[in-house]
């Protein structure tokens, strides 16, 4: 048990001594994490408002999809990237492979359906005749569709927390496109599996203390802004 | 003129709504009468342009706004507002809701208050306006949605069973401001209802729908029945509730059974006549409506309606509980 108490006090040592490295890392994990979580909700809330609220031939078949695609392991996912962004892989060209563009494409991928499915529930959720009655008051699609999400804004919050939590504790994808580089793919989660397997349990302990943090803060944040809307 | 032409409309492959054709004119007063079930809710569902008719199509003006292959678009949706049964406000308060379908027309901040604080005062919600829905009771959120939908200037106000949470003064005070919209301005409003007095006293037009379909008499004494394949010739006899109704039809199975009130003869006593449906009863209710008519409804096992002049009804002395003969003939009886 020493080791763990030994962990710990390092963990502390290294949050309030400000070091550099960890301070680098943390700063890459924001900016993956939040560039793939803003592109995956642009694209999946949009999508999921589609499929909650457009009939059309092959709907249910689309909703399997989404839903199927939530369970698919993330190991999976990096993998078909690396197959794809591989210099002999058909977005080879890029040169994104081993840079924080292949982990945030990763995490879109792995985010996408989550944003989508989540988004398409918290609609469906939403009592019809609020669609009808902006439509029937002369709203265009956009407006309509405006009112809609201001009833569902909450569930949509939590869809973009639960996307963003996702992603920022997703390893899978990003040690394989990452590559796990130091100072430049180097991020929480492949921060942690790295240190940990060199026996350095107090920086691998501290980086799990920042990583749940940041997914406090993040929840914090959300339900101050729940309470705002109560208000 | 808003109108339904040729309109079949199914839902999972049952016709639900069959008209050939169904006019609003402008300025009219409609009122759609029909039990639950009748098809009331989806005709002006499919009015308001929320919905598009599996067959036929809707017209404004002669054009068609909307069917299996015309996509309605929101300018057409711009003439016509629907006030559901149980409406729902929008988030914010009661100023908001009263203003949403201006804002959506891009009108101007000051003239939406204007118009809004202006039609609140027409329609008794001015105390609401700083209101939210919860803080709201059903019969003043459906006031709300009736100032609402009038804020916009429709050219035509579809209401369905716009007084169901409301009590009888509220339900009074609503329909005359309707009235009085239609006075200020060219309005047309089609509402269903089931309520027949108000129908009547408000409507410059009562229709009916069965089953999907428009009667071709007035809405009072209409039953789903199931016609027998026994009978002499095309004379049969149809149970209704506890009585049996002769009728002339070579029709079996399901049906609508109808019988005009102004082919029913009232009297004190049974009278000497060819009529082949003659039934005691007692009167449980006289309605004095327009143009010097008596509603006698009278139950005879079920409950029928008579329209007799007030001179008659005087002269029978007949008041409720009192007794009363009701009697028509078979051929009186419409089968649709």
């Amino acid at each position: 048990m020493d080791f763990l108490g030994e962990g710990l006090r390092r963990a502390v040592a290294l949050l309030l001594g400000g070091d550099a490295e960890v301070g680098g890392v943390v700063l890459l994990t924001l900016k993956v994490a939040g560039t793939a979580t803003l592109i995956a909700c642009a694209l999946g809330l949009p999508l999921g408002f589609f499929l909650a609220t457009r009939p059309f031939w092959g709907r249910r078949a689309a909703f399997t999809l989404v839903n199927t695609a939530l369970a698919f392991p993330t190991v999976v996912t990096g993998l078909l990237l690396f197959g794809l962004l591989s210099r002999r892989g058909p977005l080879g060209g890029l040169g994104w492979l081993y840079t924080w563009q292949a982990i945030a494409l990763g995490d879109v991928c792995i985010a996408l359906p989550i944003a989508a499915a989540l988004s398409a529930a918290a609609v469906q959720g939403v009592d019809p005749r609020i669609r009808r009655t902006a439509q029937t008051l002369g709203a265009s699609a956009w407006r309509t569709a405006w009112a809609v999400a201001r009833e569902a804004r909450f569930a949509l919050a939590a869809v973009i927390t639960a996307a963003f939590g996702h992603v920022i504790a997703e390893i899978g994808s990003a040690m394989i496109v990452g590559g796990n580089i130091r100072g430049s793919t180097r991020t929480l989660t492949t921060a942690i599996a790295l240190y940990t397997g060199q026996g350095d349990f107090g920086l691998a302990l501290a980086l799990g203390v920042i990583l749940l943090a940041l997914a406090l803060l993040v929840n914090i944040a959300l339900q101050v802004l729940q309470g705002k809307g109560h208000a | 003129m808003l109108e339904l032409v040729a309109v079949r409309h199914r839902y999972a492959g049952r016709v639900v709504l069959d008209l050939e054709r169904f006019a609003i004119p402008p300025g009219a007063l409609i009122a759609m009468v029909g039990p639950n079930g009748s098809g009331k809710s989806t005709l002006l569902r499919l009015l308001a342009l929320l919905e598009r008719p599996t067959e036929g199509e809707v017209r404004l003006d002669g054009r068609a706004v909307s069917g299996p292959r015309v996509r309605p678009d929101a300018a057409a949706r711009r003439w016509v507002t629907l006030v559901e049964q149980r409406p729902i406000l929008l988030q914010g308060t009661v100023r908001d809701n009263l203003g949403y379908g201006l804002w959506v027309r891009g009108m101007r901040r000051t003239e939406v208050n204007r118009v809004t604080e202006n039609v609140a005062a027409r329609l008794g919600v001015t105390p609401l306006l700083e209101r939210r829905r919860h803080e709201l009771s059903e019969g003043e959120i459906q006031r709300v949605a009736v100032a609402r939908a009038l804020a916009v200037e429709p050219r035509v106000l579809l209401l369905d069973e716009p007084v169901s949470s409301a009590d009888r003064a509220a339900a009074h005070s609503l329909y005359a401001a309707l009235r009085e919209e239609c006075g200020r301005r060219p309005l047309a409003i089609c509402l269903a209802s089931h309520q027949l007095e108000d129908a009547y006293r408000w409507a410059d037009d009562v229709r009916a729908l069965a089953e999907g379909k428009l009667s071709p008499v007035t809405p009072e004494n209409l039953f789903r029945v199931e016609l027998p394949n026994t009978g002499s010739g095309d004379l049969k006899h149809v149970r209704v509730g506890t009585i049996e109704i002769a009728a002339l039809t070579d029709k079996t199975g399901p049906a609508i059974l109808a019988v005009p009130p102004t082919d029913i003869l009232v009297s004190r006593e049974p009278l000497a006549s060819s009529a082949r449906n003659v039934f005691r009863g007692r009167v449980t209710r006289l309605a004095r409506q327009r143009a010097g008519a008596v509603h006698v409804t009278a139950d005879v096992g079920v409950e029928l309606v008579a329209v007799v002049t007030e001179e008659a009804a005087h002269d029978l002395q007949l008041t409720p509980g009192g007794p009363v003969v009701l009697a028509f003939k078979a051929n009186a009886v419409r089968i649709f």
